[in-house]
């Protein structure tokens, strides 16, 4: 775990590390990866992954309404909103 | 009067035969509530709470669990009353929701009083990782609740409300139940709804309770479970009534103790209080067995790549646009999704955040992710063969009992350590609870009943039947002495 690898999934995570806790964090990390290899030594040939304990399948439902848009419920939490939209920065130039 | 330590069955008798008012006692729950001085709550909702309370009074509530005030984790959507999951980032989000859990619960006339304490996104077995400080132990105020759901733990075992509801992921209502003394049960993977439930691992996330008691556990489960289309893994078996079968007779039945649970290099009082708990089940008529799981040492790694994965994918909608907390002075979309994160996450979230985003990168996902789901299908497999030769698995639900404020806080292998005995549960989905049994360094200890699936009823009955011959539920922590 070197610091080009944190900076990788840092970034793909939209998380930025502060320079006083990046050391331990990646110690940390480093840590658990090798803590969790032991994995890497068990035989899983002819393992199917389990990715759900019941391996229930998505019911399937008719395509049509269930509930009423409650718009102005929901962008009363927005951090920023106007009318009907939420407010972000410019993404366009 | 006093209704601190009362049991709900006891708050039931004692609102029907008028005793008591759900007024006074709503009042009274605030008052003890403002005495405490454990952190149990984040938010509470008095007004309301008296409102719904006058309204029993006067006969307009009905249900199974009327006039009786009980606590959320701050984890459940509550609609109008904010939902903070123990973060920063939710510190402002006031739900237009009810979840399912909520709404099943307040349909059976129960009041909620607040919304107790956790680690944030409930990842953590102590709640030192909560934005809103950690939760003392009523036994012992230098010491953790265990979590995540500790401040639910925390504020039955206090006596400032009788039950509370919890969720675990890999062990978050037996853990803190074991350290703080009391009953509490997570059912099978599915028999809860997780509808407005904020999502850790959706695989592994079930709502449960606690109690002082595995009756009044099996009351409220009652209520708790249901099939729920909006959770697209609710399960849609016949729900059994929880009490029914809780007075049977345990003659002959089967005990498994797992082989490779080793238990001798625990702490003598916990390895004492398992032999004495063997004892009054054996007393009872039940036969021990010894039954192998051989692949339960992968659980603990399997859980790390599993729970953290899981976490990233369903963290990433925490970006500040929608809800929740937005970073100041931003320039740009990508700065603000970064900046919001990174001041509204704490640590322990953002070292599974980056854990989850390192085991499913592009090179590693076959290496780390199927590898643990492989073997999270062999640790299922080793379950049900289990299960085949016995009722139910008897173990210690935590290696000892709670440890000191910021003991563990260096080291998050040894923290995750504390749930070696009850991930395990997790991973295959099935129901599993902690009873209280005995004490080590004079502080409560756990033990844990684990069933097949879909055998809550069991693991009540082998509960309610060990509570009807040990005192050990009885037991609560004196406040005179540590306040």
């Amino acid at each position: 775990m070197d610091n080009k690898t944190i900076e990788t999934i840092s970034y793909l995570a939209r998380l930025q590390l502060g320079d006083d806790k990046k050391e331990k964090i990646t110690k940390d990390l480093e840590n658990i990866i090798n803590f969790v290899d032991e994995l890497q030594n068990i035989d899983t040939d002819d393992i199917a992954p389990l990715a759900n304990p019941l391996e229930k399948i998505a019911p399937k439902r008719e395509d049509s309404v269930t509930s009423k848009s409650r718009k102005e419920a929901f962008l009363l939490n927005s951090p920023e909103s106007d009318q009907n939209y939420f407010i972000v920065p410019k993404v366009v130039e | 009067m006093n209704i601190r330590f009362k049991t709900l069955s006891e708050l039931k008798k004692l609102l029907e035969t008028k005793e008591i008012s759900s007024c006074e006692l709503v009042s009274e729950t605030f008052k003890n509530i403002a005495s405490s001085k454990t952190n149990s709550f984040i938010t509470l909702d008095e007004e309301r709470s008296l409102i719904k309370a006058r309204a029993f009074d006067e006969g307009k509530i009905k249900g199974d669990l009327a006039g009786i005030p009980i606590a959320q984790k701050d984890l459940f959507c509550t609609k109008n009353l904010r939902t903070t999951c123990g973060s920063r980032i939710l510190e402002n989000f006031i739900p237009p929701y009810d979840a399912t859990v909520v709404e099943n619960l307040n349909a059976a006339g129960s009041i909620c009083v607040g919304k107790t304490n956790m680690d944030e996104f409930a990842m953590g077995s102590s709640n030192e990782t909560s934005y809103y400080g950690t939760v003392k132990n009523p036994w012992d105020f230098e010491r953790v609740p265990g979590g995540s759901s500790g401040g639910s733990a925390a504020a039955v075992s206090e006596g400032l409300i009788c039950a509370a509801t919890g969720t675990d992921t890999g062990g978050s209502i037996r853990q803190p139940a074991a350290l703080c003394g009391i009953t509490g049960i997570k059912p099978t993977y599915g028999r809860a709804s997780r509808w407005g439930m904020i999502a850790f691992a959706s695989s592994l996330d079930q709502a449960g309770t606690f109690a002082r008691n595995a009756e009044d556990c099996a009351l409220l489960l009652n209520h708790i479970c249901s099939h729920d289309t909006k959770d697209s893994t609710s399960i849609s078996d016949e729900q059994e009534n929880y009490l029914e079968n809780i007075d049977d007779d345990l003659k002959g039945k089967k005990i498994g103790i797992v082989k490779e649970f080793d238990i001798s290099n625990l702490n003598k009082e916990v390895q004492d209080s398992f032999e004495e708990s063997k004892k009054i089940f054996e007393a009872l008529g039940v036969n021990f067995v010894e039954v192998s799981l051989p692949n339960i040492k992968l659980s603990v790694p399997t859980y790390y790549v599993v729970a953290p994965a899981e976490c990233s994918s369903n963290l990433s909608r925490f970006d500040g646009v929608k809800y929740g907390y937005r970073a100041k002075n931003i320039n740009n979309l990508e700065e603000l999704y970064i900046k919001s994160r990174s001041e509204g996450f704490g640590d322990e979230v953002k070292r599974r955040i980056l854990i989850g985003t390192y085991v499913l990168s592009a090179g590693f996902y076959d290496a780390y992710y199927k590898k643990a789901q492989q073997s999270r299908r062999m640790i299922k497999n080793d379950f049900m063969e289990a299960f085949k030769d016995v009722d139910i698995i008897m173990s210690p639900s935590s290696p000892s009992s709670a440890f000191k404020i910021g003991s563990k806080t260096e080291d998050p292998i040894e923290m995750y350590l504390e749930d070696l005995f009850t991930i395990s549960a997790n991973l295959a989905g099935v129901p599993a609870m902690s009873i209280p049994h005995g004490f080590a360094y004079g502080l409560p200890i756990g033990l844990q009943l684990m069933g097949n699936y879909l055998e809550e009823s069991k693991i009540l009955n082998f509960a309610h039947q060990y509570q009807k011959n040990s005192d050990w539920h009885i037991k609560s922590p004196n406040l005179e002495e540590i306040s």
